[in-house]
């Protein structure tokens, strides 16, 4: 009867197991949408904020059949205050986030050059980038421009929605090779030559395999090689060797005519391609105004970072603070109508903070004046992407661009950069759990 | 004893119903060691020549010719020790990478195609199936490691550059994207992204091989041999360390006071004598 309770105990942690294992592939499977966008918001603050800085993100659509194309266009400035633990870009490459090769990419530039290989890339400098999207999978994608930066990793531009309509199996990608020969699709080319090539060596393989498996196989002959009276000559015979011999002659000769006849049938053929391309930056715009970081915090509880700077204007004509970029979140000043003018209805809403960007003085800085003002960026996307984790880094620096209109309308960007540090607690007795304060 | 009648394996009698039973013991053996080895040389395998085999834009003339034999020889290497040694068999190397190569087409498509929505023209895997068949009749024919080090594992590698060129070469023809000079297998990497894997971490006939007689692959296949050579020697002497039956003696019992019953006289008396650890704990019992 013990025994019977058992086993009766066993099965069911079995069963349980079976169903438990069943329920965390079900969740993993059933639940996408937390999975399909790329962890960008698990990438260091410190990584994200002084890096790479997308700005002018366009997308020519949201939604594309299988085989339509989107146009993906916008700029980057490397930040000059570049962490020390990472590696100078010089090995950097044009990607596109993507969850897997859901869309097919035709066409990538830097400033106009192909981007097909890696190029080094400048700090403090910007770069103009294009790359041509075709619908490959129908989903809704989350797609971002990206640059991989060798030893850093990638890292990722604003990140938007695209719909790809349509059936995966009408897409095409063709194209015709200097040699004549046209491709109708990539995904397949070559693939029967493929198949045949492998599917003929298996049958080798396996008539070489069966030739020996047909026997009596592991105890009979390990008795055989162990114990007194078995016959050795019996596990490998002459006619072993001469078939073995007739194989090793046919592989040799297989191969040998096959690479031939390949190299007939191909005769004009390049190795892969891996050159680094030279790309040049943008024509170098000097800082109209300079931006000195007095004093910077976070202020944990009210989710706000505030900033006193003092702002230099050098140029010839007036500059009015418009905008704060850092890790793709744009804190739009609402007072400066010229940069609520350059937010594109297409623009990711995850990406505009609804609370922009507080500056205590607004006015124009006029030529040659200096000020020194407070800005503040509250909004809770400092928790929900995950940049408030600063406090956690070893690099406890803040970086981001400032975006100055002239009456004009002509922008100017400055870079800003300094300490951070944090406000745990605040006369109001607010905290991260009392956000509005007063008794807990 | 049922059934009586015997029959002769390889000169030894063996009952009818003993080789019957033995007969599904190597069925059973055979699934088992099929997916056993499927799945360690596999990961063995990516770990070690991964990114080279799975993509078609990583096989080059230099890298990949120089590793791939170098990193694929092992697992046949230690098979062959076990299988040829203790069964005579000389098969270890096919099996081995017949394996291997399931393992591949399963992980590619049901992983990377179906899964993650690569085409299988980006990520077809190796063919080392002609090397691993020299490989085993160098074994058959010599019936020595050396032998078959020199004469096999050379072969091995020498021949995996032109075996694989049969399939390969479609994706070497020459393409214009974007003004650019590149190979197919280039553009349909570069079409079909890979997130995290840019282009600048390929290595691209970098280094010195290349720089006699123009064709990396020739120099790279030589290279590969020899280092071939010296990875088989390794491996086999591998296989011939997992294969030996070891026991260890349980040391921790004599800090538990216990001996063992059948241990000989004289160390039993030395615990008496309380000469040994284990005796003083036997003295304060």
């Amino acid at each position: 009867m013990r025994t019977f309770c058992f086993r009766k105990s066993s099965c069911v942690r079995v069963i349980l197991s079976a169903a438990a294992a069943i329920m965390q592939i079900g969740i993993l499977t059933l639940v996408p949408d937390a999975a399909l966008a790329h962890g960008e918001r698990n990438q260091e603050p410190f990584l994200r904020m002084r890096t790479a800085h997308f700005y002018d993100v366009k997308w020519s659509t949201n939604e594309i059949p299988v085989n339509g194309e989107i146009v993906v266009t916008g700029k980057f400035r490397l930040f000059p205050i570049w962490p020390v633990n990472l590696p100078l870009p010089e090995a950097a490459f044009l990607g596109n986030g993507t969850p897997g090769p859901v869309l097919a990419r035709t066409e990538s530039y830097i400033n106009g050059v192909p981007a097909i290989q890696s190029t080094k890339l400048e700090l403090n400098r910007d770069y103009e980038f294009k790359t041509v999207l075709k619908g490959r999978v129908p989903g809704h994608h989350h797609v971002h421009p990206m640059i991989n930066v060798m030893g850093a990793g990638p890292l990722l531009g604003p990140g938007n929605w695209l719909t790809v309509t349509g059936n995966e199996s009408d897409f095409k990608l063709p194209i015709k090779t200097l040699s004549g020969e046209t491709i109708d699709n990539l995904e397949t080319w070559g693939l029967g030559r493929v198949f045949f090539w492998h599917g003929l060596w298996v049958a080798i393989a396996i008539v070489w395999l069966v030739w020996w498996l047909r026997r009596p196989l592991l105890l009979p002959r390990f008795r055989a090689l162990t114990e007194k009276g078995g016959d050795r000559s019996q596990l490998v015979t002459s006619t072993d060797r001469l078939f073995g011999a007739g194989l090793l002659v046919a592989t040799i000769l297989i191969v040998f005519f096959g690479f031939q006849a390949t190299d007939t049938a191909y005769p004009r053929t390049v190795p892969l391609q891996g050159s680094r391309a030279t790309v040049e930056p943008l024509p170098e715009v000097p800082e109209q105004v300079k931006v000195v970081v007095n004093k910077s915090n976070y202020d944990v509880p009210g989710r706000s970072l505030r900033m006193n700077v003092t702002l230099t204007n050098s140029g010839s004509t007036s500059a009015q603070l418009g905008e704060f970029l850092t890790s793709n979140q744009r804190f739009i000043n609402h007072e400066v109508s010229q940069a609520m003018a350059t937010v594109d209805p297409n623009y990711p809403k995850e990406l505009l903070p609804p609370n922009g960007l507080k500056v205590s003085d607004s006015r124009p800085l006029k030529p040659g004046e200096t000020k020194t003002v407070d800005i503040e960026a509250a909004d809770a996307a400092w928790e929900t992407e995950r940049l408030s984790s600063l406090i956690n880094d070893p690099d406890n620096t803040l970086g981001g661009l400032l975006f100055f209109y002239d009456e004009h309308g002509k922008r100017t960007i400055s870079n800003v950069s300094g300490p951070m540090v944090p406000v745990f607690t605040d006369p109001d007795n607010r905290t991260a759990e009392n956000p509005k304060g007063g008794p807990g | 004893m049922q059934g009586g009648t015997s029959v002769r394996l390889y000169g030894l009698e063996w009952l009818k119903e003993s080789a019957r039973i033995s007969k599904v013991f190597d069925l059973l053996v055979a699934a088992i060691l099929f997916l056993a080895v499927s799945g360690a040389f596999h990961l063995h395998y990516m770990l070690t020549a991964g990114d080279w085999d799975m993509w078609i834009d990583w096989k080059d003339r230099q890298w990949w010719v120089t590793l791939t034999p170098i990193m694929a020889i092992t697992f046949p290497a230690a098979l062959q020790y076990v299988f040829w040694t203790k069964f005579r068999l000389p098969i270890a190397a096919t099996f081995a990478v017949v394996c291997l190569l399931f393992g591949q087409w399963i992980n590619r498509y049901f992983g990377f195609h179906l899964w993650s929505y690569f085409p299988m023209s980006e990520v077809i895997p190796a063919l080392l199936i002609p090397g691993a068949l020299v490989l085993d009749v160098a074994l058959l024919l010599t019936g020595n490691c050396l032998f078959t080090a020199m004469s096999g594992a050379f072969a091995f590698a020498l021949l995996f550059y032109p075996a694989n060129w049969f399939w390969l070469a479609p994706y070497r023809l020459p393409v214009e994207v974007m003004g650019q000079l590149v190979s197919v297998g280039d553009y349909i990497s570069y079409a079909f992204t890979r997130t995290a894997l840019p282009e600048y971490i390929r290595l691209i006939e970098r280094g010195t091989l290349r720089t006699f007689g123009g064709h990396s692959a020739i120099i790279a296949s030589f290279f590969s041999a020899f280092v071939s050579i010296l990875m088989y020697l390794a491996w086999w002497h591998i296989g011939m360390l997992l294969a030996r039956v070891v026991t260890t003696p349980n040391t921790l019992k004599n800090f538990m006071g216990l001996t063992d019953k059948d241990e000989p006289a004289e160390t039993a008396q030395k615990a008496i004598d309380g000469t040994s650890l284990q005796g003083r704990f036997a003295a304060v019992e």
